[in-house]
């Protein structure tokens, strides 16, 4: 660690700079030496490359591996551009840089800066990379829905589609769920066995017992053994144990989920700072299991990242009051005005057509609106001038003002807040244990299935309500035909 | 027949929910097979040869250096071994019979498996272990014993003797690694029941004192950042937003931009609005109501309904009239996904690859 003539004044205050900016560079996978940040500061173009490499390391929602080393410089500032684009980034410096990592360090220093002070990168990066030790399972669906991989390239059906394959599909679908359900049966019957087997034994007094990651890497701790037989031991691939951690909670048994607790396994982050990393398939990809030196080599590993990141979080004050300074060395922008940065290679189609669709719904659904309310209108007014006045007869109308008012109100937190009490993200670690000493993020299993439960019975409710309307609907257009006999399918 | 552009989008939601399956499946029954062998007997791993074994093995686990065995020790060993190998022999004849009808349900605890059932035989020396396998299981030359009369597994104990390197609760340490640990001393002969089982032994099992120390370690740095956070100090947060602010003025003061995450969540509760108010809206409109203050009521909800659907168009209008770059893209040019959120991402990129429409309206 380089040691600079060292301001008295700022060392006074709690740490100084070349110190957290070590911190942050041990911190960050990867990290760029405190040189490149000092070059950066002075704009001077050998570091540039180092941070294009890092932002996209960041940026990059991938799990860090050899694919991501082999893409071009240039790609990569194409992506990191993109990508801060996307996030707001307010500086359009950036956008104009050249790609081929000649100059624009002091701005890319800013990118970086404006990155850590948004949100807790380090952690999030160490979450990333985080070696389970323990049975996960992930509580909001966010994962669930990222996860899902590639479709297989399949004939693209251009003209109508028989309504017949779609039945066919959906019932191709129903088998594989059914499968999936008897699947997760048994892997919650032999995980609850392995938990019971192996109740006493962890050194840690609140887990109580081996994990199956655990209890594998002492069966079998050199690794060798491999599942499928893939291969020899060279690729392993830190996202595999992810793939042991498939239980949806309320399948199997329910002496299974009696006494579970999920642990938040870090409590480091909040719940907002989790972004569930994309993983794209990776898991079920690599079949090797963890020689124990392998697993201490990543824990120390990251330990250490964890010490730098503390060192980080103490010191970082001083860092921001230089990045202050840096930030004012630069010429100040002008304003983008309407001009919007046309070199980025963007086609606008993602997402529009969704809502697109919204809107026409939306529409039809206010013209339709329209006309019932001003017809009921003209006719309420009608009957409403035939009835007495008096004082009950607004007290009533009063009421019933407020009944709607409150439904309406209701309906509308419907959407507004979309998940309801802040629910846990990012990945927990199943621990069976009795009553006691409960951290405060943990979470009871049997709680979490009520909630679960209660959440299906409404999108059911939805369901039948969505289907009824179908088939009235359907009832109706039918009679609309003379001659036409409409017999519906059974109701299930 | 179904529309064309509808009928697309089911086959591919269909579709991409058939793969979700398939993907899921291959995971779970993987799993499957790892719980599947980890309660079955557990295997001998690896060479069990006498000679020692590479360093890199066991390196992290053993702190005395490494000391290759003189070649008289190995001798005796040997000798003892073949020894110990005769009279598992000879017992195992005698109690053959005797195993098989043992209840397989062994007390757990107890090292000692005595057949309560089989008056016949003659009682076990103790440490006959693991009932399971005892029958069938071929002794592999010098390689794996059974437990003599000491009917104590070492290695399962954290007992005093200071074996905690290497007792790892796995098979028995590799003769090397015994020989080396001069603690061993009293029992030279390697320890290698036949048969490990989860259920008799799991509770014995001990992680080995290298990892615990990582792991503790590492659970309680988690707990330190995470109490740092919670009582992060005001000064470092409030040099952050003045640092964004300052890099907002200093790019020209335009307002900030909403982010891709941003207007994906917006878009997300605006769908979810319009599908609760069409499902409201056809209630209302096919209840047919009685008497007059339903009729009011009714009323009033449609012209509620009305506004509230006015004002979702209106936020709708704004996030489409929001600044183009600000929201999700497809490069064209390069061949890596973009990932500006999460859910349109894939789009981009399955579309890109495959070349399908996974549930786009065209």
């Amino acid at each position: 660690m380089r040691r600079r003539r060292v301001d008295p004044a700022a060392g006074a205050r709690a740490g100084t700079l070349p110190e957290a900016i070590a911190a942050l560079s041990r911190s960050l996978p990867s990290g760029p030496s405190p040189e490149i940040f000092r070059r950066a500061k002075f704009d001077r173009p050998d570091a540039t490359s180092a941070l294009w490499q890092l932002l996209f390391r960041v940026l990059s929602p991938l799990p860090a591996g050899s694919a991501l080393a082999s893409i071009a410089l240039d790609v990569q500032a194409r992506l990191v551009k993109s990508a801060l684009c996307s996030q707001g980034y307010p500086r359009l410096a950036l956008a104009q840089l050249p790609e081929d990592g000649s100059q624009g360090s002091r701005e890319l220093l800013l990118a970086l800066s404006w990155l850590l002070a948004r949100g807790p990168v380090p952690e999030q990066m160490l979450a990333r990379t985080r070696v389970p030790l323990g049975d996960e399972m992930t509580v909001c669906q966010c994962e669930a829905l990222a996860s899902l991989g590639p479709p297989a390239p399949h004939v693209e059906t251009e003209g109508p589609v028989d309504v017949r394959h779609v039945q066919w599909l959906m019932g191709k679908l129903r088998f594989r769920w059914r499968q999936l359900v008897s699947s997760q049966q048994e892997q919650c019957a032999l995980l609850s066995k392995i938990h019971l087997y192996t109740h006493g034994c962890h050194s840690d007094q609140s887990l109580g017992h081996l994990s199956v990651t655990e209890a594998e890497m002492l069966r079998d701790p050199e690794g060798g053994q491999q599942v499928s037989g893939a291969g020899a031991a060279q690729n392993l691939d830190l996202a595999y144990p992810k793939g042991l951690h498939f239980c949806t909670p309320g399948m199997g048994p329910r002496t299974f989920w009696n006494d579970l607790w999920l642990v938040c396994e870090q409590p480091g982050l909040l719940p907002g700072d989790w972004a569930a990393p994309l993983d794209p398939g990776g898991a079920s990809a690599c079949s090797l299991l963890f020689p124990l030196r392998v697993l201490l080599r990543t824990l120390e590993q990251e330990n250490r990242r964890l010490e730098a990141v503390l060192a980080w979080r103490r010191t970082e004050l001083v860092f921001w009051r230089w990045m202050d300074t840096v930030l004012g060395t630069c010429a100040p922008e002008a304003p983008a005005a309407a001009s919007q940065p046309t070199f980025l290679p963007w086609v606008p189609e993602c997402g529009d057509g969704e809502l697109e669709l919204v809107v026409r719904e939306l529409q039809t659904l206010e013209e339709e609106l329209r006309e019932a309310a001003e017809r009921r209108r003209v006719a309420w007014e009608a009957k409403a001038r035939g009835c007495g006045r008096g004082p009950e007869w607004s007290a009533t109308r009063r009421a019933s003002r407020e009944t709607v008012e409150k439904e309406l109100g209701a309906l509308q937190r419907c959407w507004e807040q979309d998940s309801g009490p802040a629910q846990a993200h990012g990945p927990h670690r199943l621990v069976r244990r009795e009553d006691g000493a409960a951290g405060d993020r943990d979470l009871r299993a049997a709680e979490l299935i009520r909630t679960l439960r209660s959440q299906e019975a409404c999108l059911e409710a939805m369901l039948r309500q969505l289907q009824g309307q179908c088939r009235q609907e359907l009832a109706r257009l039918a009679g609309a035909v003379p001659g036409l006999i409409w017999i519906p399918p059974p109701g299930r | 027949m179904l529309p064309a552009d509808c009928s697309r989008r089911l086959v591919a939601e269909l579709q991409g929910a058939l793969d979700a399956c398939a993907q899921r499946q291959l995971q779970l029954e993987q799993s499957l097979r790892v719980c599947r062998r980890l309660l079955q007997a557990w295997e001998p791993t690896g060479t069990w040869a006498w000679e020692p074994p590479p360093e890199p093995e066991t390196n992290e686990e053993d702190p005395l250096p490494a000391c290759i065995p003189s070649p008289q020790d190995l001798k005796e060993l040997e000798f003892l071994t073949q020894a110990l190998e005769k009279a598992v022999r000879v017992r195992r004849r005698i109690t053959k019979a005797g195993e098989r009808n043992k209840a397989p349900s062994l007390k757990s605890g107890s090292f000692v498996t005595s057949p309560g059932t089989t008056a016949s035989t003659p009682p076990q020396p103790p440490g006959q272990a693991g009932g399971h396998a005892s029958g069938t299981r071929p002794t592999k030359g010098l390689r794996q014993t059974t437990v003599p009369a000491k009917g104590r597994s070492e290695r399962w104990l954290p007992s005093g003797q200071d074996r905690t390197r290497v007792g790892i609760g796995a098979r028995a340490p590799r003769p090397g690694a015994g020989l080396r640990n001069q603690h061993m001393a009293p029992s030279a002969a390697p320890q290698a029941p036949e048969a490990f089982t989860l259920k008799e032994k799991g509770h014995l099992l001990r992680l080995p004192a290298a990892f615990r120390k990582a792991a503790s370690q590492n659970l309680r740095l988690w707990v330190q950042l995470s109490s740092m956070q919670t009582s992060d100090s005001m000064d470092a947060a409030a040099a952050k937003t003045q640092f964004l602010q300052n890099m907002q003025t200093a790019s020209g003061g335009s307002q900030p931009r909403f982010s891709a995450a941003e207007v994906e969540a917006e878009a997300r509760r605006l769908r979810k609005a319009c599908s609760l108010l069409r499902l409201r809206v056809r209630k209302e409109l096919s209840a047919a109501p009685v008497d007059w203050m339903q009729e009011y009521r009714c009323l009033l909800t449609l012209e509620g309904l009305q506004a509230m659907v006015g004002q979702c168009l209106q936020r709708l209008q704004e996030l489409r009239a929001a600044p183009r770059s600000c929201r999700p893209w497809r490069p064209s040019s390069c061949e890596w996904p973009c990932w500006t959120s999460r859910s349109t991402w894939k789009r981009c990129f399955w579309k890109r690859r495959w070349g399908c429409n996974r549930g786009l309206q065209r």
